[in-house]
């Protein structure tokens, strides 16, 4: 396959491939229990950019705070807010409950970008991410990307306004050729899925551009009108990381994006 | 003008725009039919690659706003074809507007799961696995696989591959686009010609001879392929459409000159002897 132009992302966290992943970092002594001990995400703020969340859903256990959803009008898109806390596919209560199963603490957010309204998908999915960005959120879940090369300047713009705000991007790389932002820019977390069925093994890569690896094959995820399925995608393996960044930040209020990476990268799976 | 030379002019334009009609008409049906027929061997070969019960291929069409089935494989994707959906439910769906692609199984887990789809298509899956068909920056529209038989569910690994038999398709639906895209530019071109102030005879005199300016005397080609391009243009204007008619008549002229000239060779020497 690798001489097909394919970013096959989640090879380097499958199977045999994984022994490549051998790395020695910097942090010798950061453990899990020094990055996670304690922590249930609590006084975290998560947004969840995707196709909504429900509220009522068990899997969300009562922890949506808030839920909005963009609205396209002749000039740029406006944030509303968003009474019904509906999902139209599934997809981001999938994400959410993922979420809700690491950091049962965390506060959920709910942006939705999937609407009525095909036109300016990529100018909705930014508006939604400006959003977050401006409104305390300190961890944005990001199972979706936009193509249109058109965005490149704005997404990079965003990546590091978040990074310099404080805001960390955990965003799920995508499985197609062709550009992807923000999933591909440096200031994010991108994750690809691997095959090993536990949310609480993760693999950092050292040969970015994806680097980290989570659970994202057949997973157990919450779906819409109260339902579960089993799901597989680069989308349901950036939750978890997601997840576990919100631990993290409960835990260690003073670091930055660019530590909680780090600590992410130090107690990965080796 | 002789009335004789009349005749045989109006007679030679009438053939030419008999002969276009048939050629482009031709063009046309091959056109979508070989587009059709790269989409079907690509459902086809993704059924079969990955022994699934069925593959099928949606496109999203901007005037309906509408995802629709254009081709399946699988005794159990015939239902799909010429079924719509709104682009913002389901799988597909999802797939189509975030451009990521996901597989979902133990669908049956959920009863709400795609039941007003599946009760349109009397089918409902065990699993699926989405990717969409990316064509430059845009996704415009979306392949699926249902139940696989060798295994319950789809690995990461089917997802990637769904992806290169996805890329195949958006290559062939991209290709025709561009075909079509060429008689739009012709279309439009016509509008700025015939609202130009040169006298249209006069324009569509110019037209074919700089069409036809490095014809060899044996070389159709090039007036074939504006002939056809001209023949093409369906959403003409009258205006447009008086212009198309003085450009075929130009391009009658033109072959009937042709014509003369060849009759002038043909009883000459080796060097002047054509086809």
């Amino acid at each position: 396959m690798t001489d097909l132009d394919l970013p096959a992302w989640s090879e380097p966290f499958v199977g045999q491939r994984r022994a490549e992943l051998e790395h020695l970092g910097p942090f010798g002594v950061l453990d899990r229990d020094a990055a996670f001990g304690g922590s249930d995400g609590s006084g975290v703020r998560v947004a969840i950019i995707d196709s909504g969340i429900e509220r009522d859903h068990a899997a969300v256990g009562g922890r949506l705070i808030a839920s909005y959803r963009v609205e396209p009008t002749d000039e740029d898109p406006i944030v509303v807010e968003d009474p019904e806390a509906i999902d139209v596919v599934g997809h981001g209560t999938a994400c959410a409950g993922i979420i809700h199963s690491l950091a049962p603490g965390a506060e959920l957010i709910s942006v939705r970008v999937l609407g009525p309204d095909n036109r300016g998908k990529g100018a909705n999915f930014a508006a939604g991410l400006i959003w977050a960005i401006e409104h305390g959120v300190t961890v944005v879940n990001l199972s979706l990307s936009s193509r249109s090369e058109a965005l490149f300047g704005l997404f990079h713009e965003l990546t590091d306004e978040a990074y310099f705000g404080n805001v960390l991007l955990v965003s799920a790389a995508n499985n197609v050729p062709g550009p992807s932002y923000p999933s591909l820019f440096s200031s994010v977390v991108s994750v690809a899925a691997h095959d090993v069925p536990d949310p609480w093994t993760w693999y950092y890569n050292p040969r970015p551009p994806v680097e980290f690896g989570a659970h994202g094959l057949d997973v157990d995820v919450a779906w819409r009108d109260g339902g579960r399925t089993v799901a597989t995608g680069n989308s349901f393996a950036a939750p978890h990381v997601a997840g576990l960044a919100a631990l993290i930040r409960a835990g260690h209020p003073a670091a930055t994006p660019f530590e909680v990476k780090a600590m992410l990268a130090a107690t990965a799976n080796r | 003008m002789s009335a004789d030379r009349r005749r045989r002019l109006e007679r030679d334009a009438l053939s030419l725009l008999e002969a276009i009609a048939v050629r482009a008409e031709a063009g046309r049906r091959l056109q979508g039919d070989s587009g059709r027929a790269v989409l079907r061997s690509v459902v086809e070969a993704t059924a079969a690659l990955f022994d699934a019960e069925a593959a099928s291929i949606a496109l999203y069409d901007a005037a309906s706003d509408r995802l629709v089935f254009e081709v399946a494989a699988g005794v159990q994707g015939q239902g799909v074809i010429g079924l719509s959906i709104s682009p913002d439910q389901g799988i597909a769906g999802y797939v189509f507007r975030t451009g990521q692609a996901l597989a979902l199984s133990d669908v049956e887990r959920d009863p709400r799961f795609g039941r007003a789809v599946a009760e349109q298509t009397a089918y409902l899956p065990r699993s699926i696995v989405a990717v969409p068909l990316v064509s430059d920056e845009r996704t415009i529209g979306v392949l699926e696989v249902l139940d696989k038989r060798s295994a319950a569910s789809f690995s990461l690994r089917d997802i990637e591959l769904a992806a290169i038999f996805a890329r195949q398709a958006a290559t062939a639906i991209s290709a025709t686009r561009v075909e079509r895209d060429v008689a739009s530019l012709i279309a439009s071109s016509l509008r700025a010609l015939a609202a130009g102030e040169e006298p249209r005879t006069a324009t569509a005199e110019a037209i074919v001879a700089a069409a036809t300016a490095d014809l060899g005397r044996d070389d159709e080609s090039g007036l074939w392929a504006l002939a056809d391009a001209i023949a093409r243009v369906r959403t003409a204007d009258p205006a447009q459409l008086e212009l198309v008619t003085d450009i075929l008549d130009a391009l009658g002229r033109r072959a009937g000159r042709d014509t003369r000239r060849r009759r002038r060779a043909r009883p000459g020497s080796d060097a002047g002897e054509v086809r």
